[in-house]
Formats: C-alpha cells, structure tokens, sequence
C-alpha cells in the first residue's frame, strides 16, 4: 500500500476549490482561435480525393484535368511521392495509396489550391479507374478459410512472390493471412477453476462503431522554411512523438521539425496517431514551396477520422454457490479496418479490467484482430475499456441472479482491496472501489430500487423503470507503454513573482493548464493568476509523451510540482540568506515569505525577486524537473505494474423503458468516483459530467452504421449525439484515497466516466424488463425488437488461431 | 459551385411575382432546407436567387372570416408563440414545439416546410388533419391572381407539390375550430430534440358522446408524401372510443402505411409505432 496521510487543508489552500478553467473566458467569448481561423501567408487550401470502392485495385489515375484547373498549384498521387514510408502502429499503411485501395477512406490523391472550393473542383477532375475485389464486410468473414486477403504479399512480374529482406513492413511485404495482431493472456489454471465452480455462463457481446466527434476537426498546416525545416500548425495530442516520426518519415534530423499546437477542440484519443492526411499535408508543402493548410469538412470527419474499436466478445465466467468468482475465460475478434492503428492495442486495457477488477483466480484472455475493408479503429477515451466493461459487468450480475445474491453483496465479495497484487502484477497502492460500491449504492437507494422494479415488471402501463450497477478499473497514474512516460517541466519567476509554467503536457480542452497551475500555486502561495502556461511548441516545451491513458494531472501535475518545489527551496534559501534565519523556518504564503509558524510575512515575494534578480549575484529563478511515474513496461506475457496509480468507480444508472417504442431514457445517474484526492472540483466535475454523456451516448443514441465498408450516416442528423434534454440527472461523489505517489494524492480520471456506463444501463434495462440485451446500441428501434424478442442473441464462437 | 447569376429581395409581392413570371428563379425563406440541399449537390441554384423574407404581407397569422390564415414567410418560432394559434390550432403549436431547434425554428419558416414537400415535415401532418388549404399567388398576364387547394391533395411526391413555376405560396389556411373540436399530434425522433420525424401521427374529429366524428387521421415519414389514412378513419368514424374500436384502428393504421426501411428505422418498426401510438393517442383523446 502506499497511501499518502491527508494533511489538513491551510483555508488558503487552493486544493479541492473550484477554479474556473483558464482559457474559459476566451472559449466562451468566440475569441480562441482554432487551426480554421488561422491563415499563415502565402498558404495553400489541400483537399484529399478518397476511394469511391471499398476495396479495389487502382488500374489508372488521371489528373491531368485537375492540374489544368486554373488556381490548382500541386496534385499529388502515390506515383509523385516514391519514397513514401509506411505509418501506423504496424508499419501497413501508405499515406497515398497507388496500387490498391481498402477501405472508402483511403487516400489516392491531393491537390493544393488557392482555395478550399478550387482544391474541391480539383478532386472531381481526377478520373480513378478501379477494379472490384471481393469485399471484407466483418471481422468473422476475414478468418474463413480462403478469404481474399486484405494485404496479399506482392507478386513479382513472373506471378512469384517477391523476395524481401526480412523486416520488411507489411506495407511493402503483406500478410499471408488477414490477422493484424494477436494478445494471449493467462493466469492460474482455468480448467481445475472451472471444475470448482459451482454456476458458469457463456455469452456473446456484440459492441459496435462510434466516433469522437470532437468539436474541432481533424486539421493541420504544414510548411518548409528557405532551409528545409519543417513547421506544422497540429492538433495532435502527441507533439512529441509526431516531432521524431515525421523526423523518421523525411529522413532528417528530429531537430529541423517543430510543431505548434493552436488550441484544440477536443481530442478524445482520436489524434493520437499519425494519419495519412497529415503526412500527405506535408508532401504537398514541399511540392508547392509553401504553407498548406488541411482541415476536414465534418463529413470527412466521420468518414476519416478513427472510430472506437468495434469488438466481438465471448465471455465465459464461472463462481461459487457462495458468491467467489472462479475463473474468466475471453475470446475476442477485432474489426481492424484496413489498417493498424490504436484501436488494435485496445486489449492491453481490456485485459486488466478481465484480469484485475475482481479478484479471479483465473483468467484467460485471448484477442485477434483481424483486417477487413471497414475504417480503422483508434484510440477513444476508456481505451478498450467500455467494451471489456460492458461485458463483464453484465455477467456479474447474471451470476448474482443465478446464485440468488444481491448484486451489490456479490461485487463487494470479489472487489479488490488496497495491497493486492493481481495476476496481471497490477498493484494496487490505494484503492476505494469497495468505498465507491457502498457509496453509489446508498445515494441510489439502489438495493431497494431493484427489488421494486423487479416486482413491478408486469404492472401496467408501458413504462418501466430499471436501475443498474457497474464498476470499473482503469489506469490512473499514467500507463508505461513506451520506454518513458514521463513529462518535463521548466519553470520559471520573472521578477514580479509571475510563474511561466513550461510544460510538456498538451491542452485538449480537458483542464490541464488550470490543474497544473494550481499545483504550481499551491507550492509557491500564489494565486492562480500569477501563472502563464506554455505547453504548445516542441521547440519551446519538455518532453512528454503526449495526452493518453488519464495520465496528465498526474504526470505532468508531478513534473509540475518537483519545479515548483525546486524554484521554493531556491526561493526560501535566498530568504533565508537575506534575513539570516533558517529556511527550515520559513515558507510561502499569499505572495510573502512568511515564519511557517506565525504566518508572520517577512518579506514580499515579488521584492525577494527583484532583489535577486538585481543584487551583484543578479540570481534568475528558473527550474527544472523531470517526472518518471515508478511503473514498468509490461513484459511480453502482459505481466508488470504499468500504472502508478488505479483508478476505481461504480456508477448507478437508473431508466425508464417505454416498451411500445423501445425508447430508453436515462433519467439519472449516480457516480462515485475514487479520484485519489480533488484538485479542481469543478474541473472534476465537469469531466465527469461530459464523460458520462459520451457513455450515454455509446449506450443509447450513437451509432457509425457501417454497412458492407460504406459509412452510411456521416453527419449530425443521422449519427446521433446526445442533445441537452436527454441528458440525466447526476449525482457525483468523489472517494479520496490519497494516493502515495499521486500529485496531492490525486490519480487521474479524464476516461473514467465514461466507462460504467453502457454496461449499468444494459443491467438497468434487465431489472426494468426482465429483457437483457448483448449488444450495442440500445436505441429505440433496438430494443423494442429486443423486447418482442425479434432480435437473434449474438453468437460467436470462442476462436483463436492455432 | 453554384451559378447564382442574380439576387433579388423584393418589397411587395407583386414585385415578387413579377421575377417570379420571368423565370428561372430558386425561391429562398429560411433557407433551412435550401442551403444544405445546394451544398450537397442534391437542387442546384437556378439564375436568380429570390430572397422573399422582406416581401410585405407574407408574414404573420390572421383571421380571415372563418380561418386563420398564417402568412408563408410566418417562422416556426412566430408560429408557436402566437396566441392566435394557440387558441384555435394548438395541435399546430405543438408540432412546432417539437420541431428541430431553436435556431432552426427562428429562421425556417411554414411556407418553406410546406414547399420543401418531405413526407416527414412537422407542421404537414397537423395542417392535413386540420382541413387545411394553400394558397398560391401568380402573375401570368399582368395581373396578381390566386388560387387555394386542400394542403391534403397538394403533395405530389417527395420534395414534390401541384405549385406551377410561376406561383408563390403566400398563405396556408386552416378552418376555426368546431365546438368539441380535438386534434392531437405526435412525432417519434430518436430523442427529443433536432430530430427529423421517424414516423408522425396527427388526429382530429369533433368529439362527442364517447364518439369522433368528422374524422382526420394523417401520417408523416411512411409514404413518399404526408399522407391521408382513410381506412383507419373509416374505422373510426361515428363509433365510440373503446378498446375494441381503438385496437381495430390501431390495426387498420398498420396495414394501411406502407413505409421503408432506411438508416433511421425498419419499415416494419415504422408499422409498429404507427400501431402502438395510433393507440395510445387514441386511449388519450378517450379518456380526456
Ligand atoms: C438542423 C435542421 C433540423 C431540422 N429539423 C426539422 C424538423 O424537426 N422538422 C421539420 O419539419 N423540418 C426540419 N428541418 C427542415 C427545415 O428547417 C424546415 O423544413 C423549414 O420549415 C424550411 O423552411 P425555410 O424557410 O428554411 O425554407 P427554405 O430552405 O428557405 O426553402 C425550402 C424550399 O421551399 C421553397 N420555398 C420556400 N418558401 C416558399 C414559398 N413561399 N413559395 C414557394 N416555394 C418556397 C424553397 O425554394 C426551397 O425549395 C430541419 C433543418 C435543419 C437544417
């Protein structure tokens, strides 16, 4: 265990207050401007022609006409670019597509324009001719024996296959089957834990397509100066490691590339890898000799930018008589798309929640991803981890059912507690989940609520209410899946006792500017104004790994921290010097060095600055820190502690069902969440809310109906985002398990909430109507078949290649 | 891109009417529909883009003897708000309060839902079950004259009406209610807010005695146009509301709509929902 005393908060203490968020009052005025209001002179509008087959080869591309168009400066196709490299989490990815395309997204060719409306004319000039090849529509279809193949290795001009030097990326190489990727996982012995068990149930779990639908779309501005550096105007959540790939991609040195983030609408995980768009951004920079901007329409948005991973799930759980669970065993089928991105990593997370929410004495866990003609998937807040959840907890309460338990007393017999180490090598230093069942549970009259709605199942009347539980487990202190991940920071006092905060860690909107300000200020006895963040320019900031896995606060908020207390040592010592006293005695307190003691200021800050800075020693105070978490990188049988902190909740999620229509409302949820300790309450608060309605959103209204590769609803009328008066009443709690390692004992929390939440509305649906359904999404027409009992139960198969 | 050779925003009607005579003109209102239907390439621009908001005498709800008349440029908004329609037309009201968004609903206007001719426009269902008439205004020779057509016959399919080249819309009619006088109105969208329709039901008779009579019942998103359901009224008129005349209605409304499957629904849930709301309104209009 490692849990941290939690001091008694000083009244001028800004932890646990609610801060407005820093760049508030320019979001809310219209006054940020974004990558679309920027213009760079003398730049370019870029458009990309996409495929108008699901999966072809390309006989001929003319773009003769396109380059004649009065305005057009560069048209680009795969045959201008010959030394294009491959991208993406598995090297099989072109940006510009030449031979084949395979999927409706891929890019065949981009033209640079004086305007948006040239570059679109452009595109309709360019004759593509195609010609059909079976298509790829579901995952299932993609493992039959003698399926096409997705990425068929290249035949040589006798029909041979071509000999290639090992290590070739599948982009060049192919594959000989359509697997993209595999994860086995195990721990104990499943079959003797099967024989002990006294219940086991089988299901199959069907979860579908969503996409962010961030605000601000997918864009970037990418141009060359006189000696060939490269500067981009990005979105991206992950500067850093953009800086080294598109270094790697042109073949220069990582220090002739920088990159600027404007402020961005929203991330969610879907700018966390590199895309083609982005590459291709850059070849016509070069081509032209001068800035290019690219920034997607909405329907390109949805047609282009990473969906979640869409997952078929097998779960076969078993437990005793007295309420111990056995055993887990998971088999899962990835839709890959045509491409490797993110989504495909998705069972690192989903496997912890298997192995590690309850205590399982057996687990074993087994993904394949395979590659079909639909879009990829990426990253998307909860990481997997909806999908997993939304499976196990609905299994957790079919097991309760059948052993005759409550569901609640059955979740706190197998919930982890603080020191246990899981098979996965997950430990767990602090550790509220038991305190956020009981919680969640009593603020919901959940026990009570349950019986009643079973017990008013066939009263009449159409409506039907339901309430339903679900708990999760999610990294909370960063996740090591690179060699580092940890976060610089530089920070610095200029002589008026103004912080500059420089920090590695980005800004999407999520609050990280304010939350670190806040720890630096809490540190310094400053108030929050006294601080200027600059976290968007590599050529500025430290390194960080980027925005991922709930990591900043805590990451960034520790870097944060050993600056500030750097600059306070430095700052105290001074002082101390100055007025011959012991620096142990003194402190910071509201703008003055004080007598720790008596509160009594010895002197102003800002004159103890000045003073410095002006004196013969003419001292600066400016610090460094950089921030490891102590976790490791799992090894390759997915064991190690890869987060230096976990995360718990339980959240409560009550509905009414109107069974003529099927429509499900969601009339209130109540969440409590174990946060390690609240920084900004009203930051906490808002990423909670928000987070709740995306998994509302999953649960109930979105849905990317991809149908035979084609994307059939790709704008805001047909793909349906949760609108204000959908939106259920909440109940937000907050468990403060002071975390040892934490930043002030916080962990992270950015996907948290929205992870419980399908998974506790598919419970709710069962207690409202005795109908539990498998798939997503619950929308109206869904389950209104589900209750006539017109929808098949998803069945697939338990499989994994041999 | 678009070919607008020529914008006009015209005072008076008759100076509407005049461009409108000369041909080749894309009449704008809102613009709600119009806008996102050219940039999606689905209606090209003709020459001249008319602007008709400024057009006098085209706005605002009125009696005229026996109806009230609501003026085509009148906009969603004006019409939920206005204390005419609330007090003879409130099943009208109660469309335009489910209808999109506020901001759609302060620019869109009657006149330019009733033109655009979609099987699911909102304020097309409770307009047929109200008996109500358009009104079409032309200049062929020189002169204004007009026309008026029950809004029931005017549909000729999808994004389709009987309105020639020439005419403008400039009034849509409704009767002032009889004594006993019902109307209900329901729309299912996936959720409650900025939804186009599912499916749509509107019904109105007069009531009396346990029974409806003069019956209307018309549905919205199941046929290429709003639609009449004349066996479902016939199974209705003149007989007392129970369970037994409701379920045979409920029946005959399934039977009779013959909707589509697309990416909002199946037709066969489509059928379901004609069913089990046509139902349910009627339970309520018995029991009020
Ligand atoms: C986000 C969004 C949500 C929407 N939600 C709904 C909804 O919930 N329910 C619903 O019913 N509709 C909805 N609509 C559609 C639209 O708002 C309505 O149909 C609206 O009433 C159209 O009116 P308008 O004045 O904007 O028409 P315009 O777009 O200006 O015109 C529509 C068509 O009618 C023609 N026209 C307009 N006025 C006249 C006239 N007086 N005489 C002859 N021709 C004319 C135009 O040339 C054009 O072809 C929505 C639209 C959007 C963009």
């Amino acid at each position: 265990m490692n849990v941290a005393e939690k001091p008694v908060i000083a009244p001028e203490s800004l932890i646990g207050q609610r801060i407005q968020k820093k760049d508030a009052p320019e979001k809310a005025a219209g006054k940020t401007r974004y990558i679309q209001d920027m213009v760079v002179p003398g730049m370019l509008h870029a458009k990309i022609l996409r495929s108008s087959r699901v999966h072809a080869k390309i006989k001929s591309i003319d773009t003769s006409a396109a380059k004649a168009l009065p305005g057009v400066h560069v048209v680009l196709t795969a045959a201008d670019v010959p030394n294009q490299q491959p991208i993406g989490v598995a090297r099989d990815h072109l940006p510009l597509k030449g031979e084949r395309v395979r999927s409706l997204r891929d890019e065949i060719a981009a033209v640079a324009a004086d305007s948006d409306e040239i570059a679109e004319a452009a595109l309709k000039l360019i004759r593509v001719e195609y010609e059909d090849l079976p298509i790829i529509a579901g995952p299932e279809d993609a493992i039959k024996p003698g399926a096409p193949l997705i990425h068929p290795a290249p035949l040589d001009a006798d029909g041979q296959p071509k000999s290639l030097p090992p290590k070739t990326p599948v982009a060049f190489a192919g594959k000989a089957d359509n697997i993209a990727m595999r994860f086995d996982y195990t721990h104990g012995d499943i079959a003797q834990a099967e024989a002990e068990s006294d219940v086991v149930v089988e299901d199959t779990f069907q979860l579908h397509y969503v996409t962010h639908c961030c605000m601000g779309v997918s864009g970037v501005i990418a141009e060359f100066d006189a000696s060939g550096n490269l500067l981009m105007y990005s979105n991206t959540q992950v500067p850093f490691l953009h800086k080294r790939e598109f270094a790697e991609y042109l073949n220069i040195d990582p220090s002739r590339v920088r990159i600027i983030q404007p402020p961005i609408g929203g991330g969610f995980g879907s700018k966390l890898d590199i895309y083609p768009f982005e590459v291709i951004c850059i070849f016509l920079a070069r081509a032209a000799k001068r800035p290019v901007k690219m920034v997607f329409t909405r329907e390109e948005e949805f047609l282009a930018s990473p969906t979640r991973q869409p997952v078929l799930l097998t779960l076969r759980s078993g437990c005793r008589k007295d309420g111990t669970l056995t055993f887990r065993q998971v088999h899962t089928l990835h839709d890959n798309g045509a491409y490797t991105s993110w989504g495909a990593t998705t069972p690192f997370v989903m496997m912890q929640t298997f192995s590690s929410l309850y205590r399982v004495p057996a687990c074993d866990y087994h993904t394949t991803v395979v590659y079909t003609n639909n879009p990829y998937a990426g990253s998307f807040r909860g990481y997997g981890n909806l999908q997993a959840t939304f499976a196990i907890e609905q299994h957790m309460d079919m097991l309760a059912e059948r052993i005759g338990m409550d569901p609640l007393d059955f979740r706190m017999k197998n919930a982890q507690d603080a020191g246990e180490v899981t098979g996965q090598g997950m430990t767990f230093k602090s550790c509220g989940f038991k305190e956020c069942l009981t919680t969640a549970a009593e603020r919901s009259d959940y026990r009570r609520k349950h019986a009643d709605n079973i017990a008013n199942r066939n009263a009449r009347g159409p409506v039907k209410r339901g309430i339903g539980i679900a708990s999760m487990l999610h990294v909370g202190g960063g996740a090591k899946i690179y060699p580092s991940d940890g976060c610089g920071t530089i920070l610095k006092l200029d002589d008026f006792a103004n912080v500059t905060l420089i920090t590695g860690a980005s800004e999407i909107g999520q609050g990280s500017e304010t939350v670190l300000s806040q720890l630096v200020c809490e540190e310094l006895g400053l108030p929050i104004s006294a601080v200027t963040v600059v976290n968007n320019d590599t050529a500025i900031t430290p390194w960080d790994v980027g925005v991922h896995a709930s990591r900043t606060t805590f990451i960034a908020g520790n870097s944060a921290i050993g600056a500030a207390r750097k600059a306070k040592a430095k700052i105290l010592a001074a002082a101390a010097r100055k007025h011959g006293c012991d620096e142990a005695e003194l402190d910071l307190r509201g703008g003055f060095v004080v007598v720790a003691e008596t509160g009594e200021p010895l002197v102003e800050l800002a004159r103890l600055m000045r003073n410095l800075h002006f004196s013969d020693k003419a001292e600066l105070v400016m610090t460094t820190f950089y921030y490891e978490p102590p976790s490791v990188h799992q090894d390759k049988a997915f064991k190690g502690d890869v987060s230096a902190a976990y995360a718990w909740a339980a959240q409560v999620v009550e509905v009414e069902v109107d069974t003529d229509t099927g429509i499900v409302k969601m009339t209130k949820v109540t969440g409590t969440h174990d946060v390690g300790r609240v920084l900004n309450r009203l930051g906490l608060e808002g990423q909670i809310e928000g987070g709740v309605v995306m998994g509302q959103g999953y649960a109930l209204t979105e849905n990317l109906i991809v149908d035979n590769g084609v994307t059939r609803n790709p704008n805001f009328r047909d793909y349906k985002l949760v609108t204000a008066p959908e939106i259920p009443e909440m109940d937000i709690t907050f468990v403060e398990s002071m975390d040892g390692e934490g930043p002030q004992g916080a962990k992270g929390v950015g996907e948290a909430p929205s992870i419980c939440i399908a998974a506790a509305a598919a419970n709710a649906i069962y207690n409202a109507t005795g109908v539990r359904i498998f798939g997503l999404p619950f929308t109206p027409e869904a389950v209104y078949r589900a209750l006539r009992g017109a929808t098949p139960k998803p069945h697939w198969q338990a499989w994994k290649p041999a | 891109m678009t070919a607008i050779e020529r914008y006009a925003a015209p005072n008076s009607l008759d100076e509407a009417l005049g461009i409108l005579q000369q041909g080749e003109v894309t009449i704008l209102a809102g613009g709600t529909d119009l806008m996102p239907q050219t940039k999606a390439g689905r209606i090209a621009f003709k020459a001249t883009l008319m602007n008709i908001r400024n057009v006098a005498g085209l706005s605002g709800v009125a009696f005229d003897g026996d109806w009230l008349s609501i003026g085509a440029t009148t906009t969603i908004t004006a019409i939920l708000n206005d204390p005419l329609v609330k007090k003879n037309a409130p099943v009208l009201a109660e469309a335009c309060d489910h209808f999109a968004s506020d901001q759609i609903r302060n620019a869109g206007t009657i006149g330019g839902n009733i033109s655009n001719a979609s099987p699911a426009g909102d304020t097309l269902v409770p307009l047929i079950v109200l008996d109500a008439e358009v009104e079409l205004a032309s200049k062929p020779n020189g002169a204004v004259t007009t026309r008026r057509m029950p809004l029931a016959e005017y549909f000729t399919g999808p994004g389709r009406t009987k309105r020639a080249a020439n005419e403008l819309l400039t009034a849509v009619r409704i009767p002032l209610p009889k004594p006993g006088h019902v109307a209900r109105f329901y729309k299912f969208g996936a959720r409650p807010a900025l939804d186009i329709a599912t499916i749509s039901i509107g019904i109105a008779g007069v009531k009396k005695d346990g029974a409806l009579t003069d019956i209307r019942v018309a549905f919205g998103a199941v046929a290429p146009t709003p639609v009449r359901a004349k066996r479902t009224e016939a199974a209705l008129e003149g007989r007392r509301l129970d369970d037994a005349t409701i379920e045979t209605a409920a029946n005959a409304a399934r039977d009779e709509v013959n909707p589509i499957d697309d990416v909002r629904a199946t037709a066969w849930y489509r059928k379901e929902l004609i069913h089990n709301m046509t139902k349910r309104m009627l339970d309520h209009v018995a029991q009020a």
